[in-house]
């Protein structure tokens, strides 16, 4: 029974996760894109926590989730908002 | 959303899951067994072994054990590489220099009053990463990497001249950074330095005491499992790691103007 429910949570975080990479890749605003590359991380962390290993998730969570985004929003702030067709 | 991209969403998922469905059923090729493998059951034996003083590692936890003891050379120059990778971002923001004089702007004072209490609270946690890494899950990476988390978000709500006022200068990280590394070699070399000086044979990233080399770094101390060089690997990790990144993020939010003005 717990292996069920923890093969439809599985499921549930990593379909989530392929739509925020999808939205993300499509995205024209640079900086929606990075809030939803960031959803797409956490989705991951959290798979990472089911599949039992912590140690990975402690250094995803702050990496991906916080210094990524940062870089790429400095980056942004000195390129573009918007991406050009 | 429009039909079509929801199409082409389904359409990845389905991929995604028949591929996964088709490797568990073994049709991309031999499936690794799925019980404990011989490699591992070594791992696990040797990791805390107190009734076999020259077969273990000293400490509870399996990865940082792997990553500092029996890898460590490993990761020592994977370290290594990242200080290269954070001295070549320094050569190209030669010259370039943090004007403390204009007055920082930063956020509204709801956003300041709510990053003070974190600026508090984040570091707490990176050093309960850091200093557990031998007996928790955690370590220096993990540490240090949370700990920059306070330093992005300093730059963003208080700014950067602020955090330059404060005395968080580039001079003063990169001697930190070259302190944790440094730190890092010299734990590796430390039993080496010390079994020439008393005149006992030792290894570099020796541990605990082995049949040829009888000298090792404390595994107890009083009743607290200290974990031998594990510890001392894991603290300078989190200097190391933490002053890197706080450098790269500090030179990428220095101004364009500023940055133009040296490198043309």
């Amino acid at each position: 029974m717990i292996e069920i429910f923890t093969l439809a949570f599985l499921m549930l975080i990593s379909v989530t996760s392929v739509i925020a990479a999808f939205k993300a890749i499509i995205e024209k605003d640079m900086v929606r894109a990075i809030v939803y590359s960031a959803i797409q991380s956490a989705m991951y962390a959290l798979i990472f926590y089911v599949l039992m290993a912590p140690d990975i998730v402690l250094v995803y969570i702050p990496v991906s989730v916080g210094i990524t985004p940062a870089i790429l929003l400095f980056v942004t702030k000195k390129t573009e908002r918007r991406d050009g067709d | 959303m429009k039909k079509s991209e929801i199409c082409v969403i389904i359409s990845i998922v389905i991929f995604i899951f028949s591929l996964a469905y088709i490797t568990s059923l073994g049709g991309l090729g031999y499936l690794p067994p799925v019980d404990v493998r011989k490699l591992a059951q070594i791992y696990l034996a040797s990791t805390y072994n107190p009734y076999q003083p020259t077969n273990t590692s000293s400490g509870y936890e399996s990865v940082t054990a792997i990553i500092w003891d029996f890898r460590g050379l490993d990761t020592f120059f994977e370290t290594a590489v990242f200080y290269g990778a954070i001295i070549a971002s320094v050569a190209i923001y030669r010259g370039v220099e943090i004007s403390s004089k204009k007055k920082s702007i930063g956020m509204s004072p709801i956003a300041k009053t709510v990053t003070r209490l974190s600026l508090i609270l984040i570091p707490i946690v990176a050093a309960s990463i850091a200093f557990h890494g031998h007996l928790t899950p955690g370590g220096g990476f993990q540490a240090g990497s949370v700990a920059t988390v306070v330093i992005v978000l300093s730059i963003m709500v208080f700014g950067l001249r602020r955090l330059v006022q404060k005395g968080v200068t580039k001079p003063k990280i990169l001697l930190l950074r070259s302190l944790g590394l440094i730190g890092i070699g010299l734990t590796a070399i430390g039993l080496v330095l010390a079994g020439l000086v008393i005149g006992v044979n030792a290894y570099i990233f020796q541990n605990q005491a082995k049949a040829m080399a009888e000298i090792s770094y404390p595994m107890w101390i009083d009743d607290v499992l200290f974990g031998g060089s594990l510890l001392f690997f894991n603290i300078f990790e989190f200097v190391a790691v933490m002053a890197g990144f706080t450098l790269v993020l500090m030179l990428f939010s220095i101004e364009e103007e500023e940055v133009k003005k040296v490198i043309k």
